[in-house]
């Protein structure tokens, strides 16, 4: 067991990461919008957490707190990349389609230029010598962070789904004036969706820092969206299990295809062309339309309660 | 006819006054004033491109006003969101139907019902809301019920006829829980059987509901059958206005409908 | 500021938003027919600088698997003067515009025959983008090659001027990519529209259903779009690789996001847009004072953000009205 971790360790964390990612974009996709700036708040939750971890600035409250900064920037980066979520999600939700997940991109590549300049965040070196989150010794060990994340992320996701909340995000997706017309306020939904998004982004960037070691401008870039956006549209974009299948799928290629040596990048480039190909729906998609869902079962007619209905 | 047709109330719910609206030369809706009655079965027709569907987006929000009023229960509409407009009890079905038709029937009809209920996202994820939920349900099948679609409550709305959608539309209008219920063109593709007990079935709901009712609709008949009272359209403005029977004789009326081209 | 810096900055500028002004033409022409945004448009700038390079010296000493391959041992044919090198840089464009050709018939049309969702046009594409930059760098390596300063003959390499105390210096090659991307709008200008196969493009844009109603071929017309695209983005490639080297497999990255920037800023789908987008970002890049020039590759995206919030249309873009 612990050779098998010790080998595969870190490519289970960066497939769980990937995942992750995968579900911070599909979030907005959920309530119909297509944003790409999953990367930017990764990139900023890093170094959040790469900043309060290594800036002399912070060296009173690393001593106070021992292990506990840790859960500390994870709870920075969260609530920073909520604050930038609704900062740049309320003007640019206004927009649809293409031209939002233009704006995003215009996002990530500021915030990576930025990034680039500024001395807090060490400029085009970026930041390194980032302490291993809790001491630990060795990659695998992340997964004790890195797995409960996705397994709280994917129960919040169920949740929310079967929620009022979840079907209004549906319904924004299906027809966002008719979702309107039936009294759900869209412009609302449409910025809880894409703060959810950021907060996941944020977080997934603020455990990765001490993980990779390192922080640097590279982390949040244009390429990282279009792979992002790949994990969930080939993952399947309708079901919460999409983005990870295809997070995790997409990570594990190129190192399947190690064999392959210098051509596995050009093979990987093809394998999302004939996913996209072939795989319209995705792969949870497509597996779904195999499987006949049962039609709704209708709750036993029980006596009505009374007129003010069950809510607490 | 199932029930006899209780007489409208003399109070008035909608008070639209000099209600306008311009796309660039184009005046869609001409300075248009009407009261609907509470309870009363209100139809409005004209020829094509008279502005009636605008004038259902402005009331419902969907279009913002170019000047005029329109007071219900003496609160403003115009110049509210649709949701807002919805959360204050009017509701609306659309002429080119616009159900969510990759969700099923069921779930068209429970998002509905987002107005009248109020659990967050915190609720919804720790599963506090496991009472409103079965509520929602509740009412979902019931409207479901309502309109004869429970047998086929998980399949996709899109996938049904133009008449099933049509009265899904309606369930699903009903689902915000409207005072108000506006049905833009309802018979529009049914087949004749449909149309023929639809007059009965909007009778039925109006009645169930205490609502009032505004109908735009082309198909003569049945707006002579179903209305209290007509008013007319023609090039966004208001020609004539009364009980279905003295607006059919009014020439102005007939010459809208007959010259002009 | 002084004049001659202001007329330094102007030259600079416009020759680099001419550069990108003939790049985004091409995103925006394969936007007006199909409403996707070809993310491998960045990858054929590539291509077409290599193409080119590959007619003007015939060989990639440094690295990759052609190592050792000199097409011409004798001289390049294509060097030296500069009709030659003229004549290399429009082949090089044609075999972009061929590269554009095959994306779509691979990489595209599947996908529209199928009705797929038009957002996996962006994966797909972007995995196009993939493997052409990989197969480069697999090639020749990730070297940066320089055009030999001689490749088009005995010419100056740059002019210099006073204007008042101060030397304004402008290279000959910006003079060039000026001129050659004047010329390409003019042509471009011209075939939109005012030829028969310009009308028809513009029908397909409109309307593809009603275009092919009025017996236009639209695959035809959308490979036609797909060739003058691929061709806009190689001569693009070429001409920011004889000013500043072809700079590694990844070098038409930067422009591929700053195209973006670019057609949205003039509005998507606008021809004029395209234009009026390229120079005004070429300008704003160029005028951005020295002490901050590292933040000049996100002079681009603050204003594609700002135009975005401002007037989502674009600059010179058709207002978008939703049907209720």
């Amino acid at each position: 067991m612990s050779d098998f971790l010790q080998s595969y360790g870190f490519l289970i964390v960066t497939l769980i990461q990937a995942g992750l990612l995968g579900l911070s974009l599909y979030f907005p996709l959920m309530a119909g919008q297509l944003s790409l700036a999953s990367p930017g708040f990764y990139a900023l939750g890093g170094y959040v957490a790469a900043i309060m971890l290594t800036n002399p600035a912070f060296a009173g409250l690393r001593d106070t707190l021992g292990n506990g900064i840790f859960p500390l920037t994870w709870l920075a980066a969260g609530l920073l990349c909520a604050l930038a979520g609704v900062i740049v999600g309320v003007p640019a939700l206004r927009l649809r389609g293409i031209y939002l997940a233009l704006a995003t991109i215009a996002f990530v590549e500021i915030l990576r230029v930025v990034s680039l300049n500024l001395s807090i965040t060490g400029g085009a070196i970026g930041i390194f010598g980032i302490p291993q989150a809790f001491g630990f010794q060795d990659r695998w060990q992340y997964l004790l962070i890195f797995g409960p994340l996705l397994a709280l992320v994917l129960a919040f996701t169920y949740m929310l789904q079967k929620s009022r909340v979840g079907r209004a995000f549906r319904a924004i997706r299906e027809d966002e004036l008719a979702a309107d017309a039936m009294g759900v306020p869209p412009t609302q939904y449409k910025v809880l969706a894409f703060v959810i998004g950021a907060v996941i982004a944020g977080i997934v960037g603020s455990m990765s820092a001490p993980f990779l070691n390192t922080w640097n401008a590279k982390q949040g870039t244009f390429d990282a969206s279009i792979a992002i956006l790949a994990f969930v549209l080939i993952g399947g974009s309708r079901s919460m299990w999409g983005p990870v299948v295809g997070g995790a799928l997409l990570t594990a290629v190129p190192e399947l295809l190690r064999f392959l040596q210098d051509w596995r990048l050009v093979i990987n480039g093809l394998v999302l062309v004939i996913a996209s190909l072939y795989l319209p729906q995705g792969i949870v998609g497509a597996l779904a339309k195999l499987r006949k869902s049962p039609p709704p079962a209708r709750p036993p007619i029980a006596p009505a309660p009374d007129a003010k209905g069950g809510t607490l | 006819m199932t029930a006899a047709v209780p007489q409208p109330t003399s109070r008035t719910v909608l008070e639209a006054r000099n209600m306008t609206r311009r796309f660039g030369g184009l005046i869609a809706v001409n300075d248009v004033s009407f009261d609907v009655r509470e309870g009363e079965i209100f139809g409005l027709i004209g020829p094509n491109g008279a502005g009636k569907t605008t004038l259902f987006n402005l009331m419902t929000g969907l279009t913002p006003p170019s000047s005029g009023t329109l007071m219900y229960e003496g609160r403003p509409v115009l110049g509210l969101a649709p949701h807002r407009v919805a959360a204050l009890g009017m509701s609306r079905t659309f002429q080119n139907i616009r159900l969510f038709k990759a969700l099923s029937a069921l779930e068209n009809v429970k998002i509905a019902q987002h107005t009248r209920t109020h659990a967050g996202l915190w609720r919804g994820i720790f599963g506090a809301n496991r009472a409103e939920e079965a509520q929602v349900e509740r009412r979902a099948w019931e409207l479901l019920d309502l309109v004869g679609l429970s047998d086929r409550a998980g399949e996709e709305a899109g996938n049904f006829s133009y008449g099933d959608q049509r009265r899904l539309e309606i369930a699903r209008a009903l689902a915000t829980e409207p005072r108000v219920l506006l049905l833009d063109e309802p018979a529009a593709g049914m087949n004749t059987s449909e149309k023929g007990s639809l007059t009965a079935f909007i009778r039925e709901v109006r009645d169930k509901f205490d609502l009032t009712v505004m109908v735009i609709e082309h198909h003569v008949p049945l707006v002579m059958n179903l209305c209290d009272r007509v008013a007319v359209l023609n090039f966004g403005q208001l020609i004539a206005m009364g009980d279905p029977a003295s607006v059919q004789r009014d020439p102005k009326v007939i010459e809208a409908y007959l010259g002009g081209e | 500021m002084e004049l001659s810096s202001f007329v330094q900055n102007l030259m600079n500028g416009l020759a680099i938003g001419s550069v990108y002004a003939i790049f985004a033409l091409g995103y925006t022409l394969v936007f007006s027919i199909l409403g996707i945004i070809n993310f491998a448009h960045g990858a054929v700038f590539t291509l077409g600088a290599y193409f080119t390079y590959t007619l003007v010296v015939g060989q990639f000493e440094n690295n990759g698997l052609l190592k050792g391959i000199n097409l011409f041992p004798d001289g390049s044919p294509f060097s030296g003067s500069a009709v030659m090198f003229g004549l290399a840089t429009i082949l090089g464009a044609c075999a972009a515009g061929a590269v554009a050709v095959l994306i779509e018939r691979l990489a595209f049309r599947p996908m529209r025959s199928r009705g797929a969702d038009p957002l996996l046009a962006l994966v797909s594409s972007l995995g196009v983008a993939l493997v052409i930059v990989n197969l480069i760098q697999l090639l020749v390596g990730a070297e940066i090659y320089n055009f030999p300063s001689d490749a088009y003959g005995e010419v100056r390499p740059a002019l210099s001027f006073k204007i008042g105390e101060k030397i304004v210096i402008i290279r000959t090659v910006q003079l060039i990519i000026f001129a050659v991307s004047l010329v390409m709008l003019a042509v471009l200008g011209y075939v939109i529209g005012r030829t028969k196969v310009g009308k028809a493009l513009r029908a397909v844009a409109e309307s593809p259903s009603t275009a092919s109603l009025l017996g236009i071929s639209v695959d035809r017309f959308i490979l036609i779009t797909f060739f003058l695209s691929g061709f806009l983005g190689g001569l693009a490639g070429t001409l920011v690789g004889t000013a500043f080297g072809v700079a590694g497999p990844y070098f038409g990255v930067v422009y591929g996001l700053k195209g973006l920037a670019v057609i949205v800023l003039g509005g998507l789908g606008s021809i004029p847009g395209a234009v009026a987008g390229g120079l005004v970002i070429g300008l704003a890049e160029a005028f951005v004072p020295a002490e901050y020039s590292a933040y000049k590759d996100a002079v681009a995206f603050a204003l594609l953000f700002v135009i975005l919030l401002v007037r989502p249309q674009g600059l010179l873009g058709r207002n978008l009205i939703q049907k209720v």
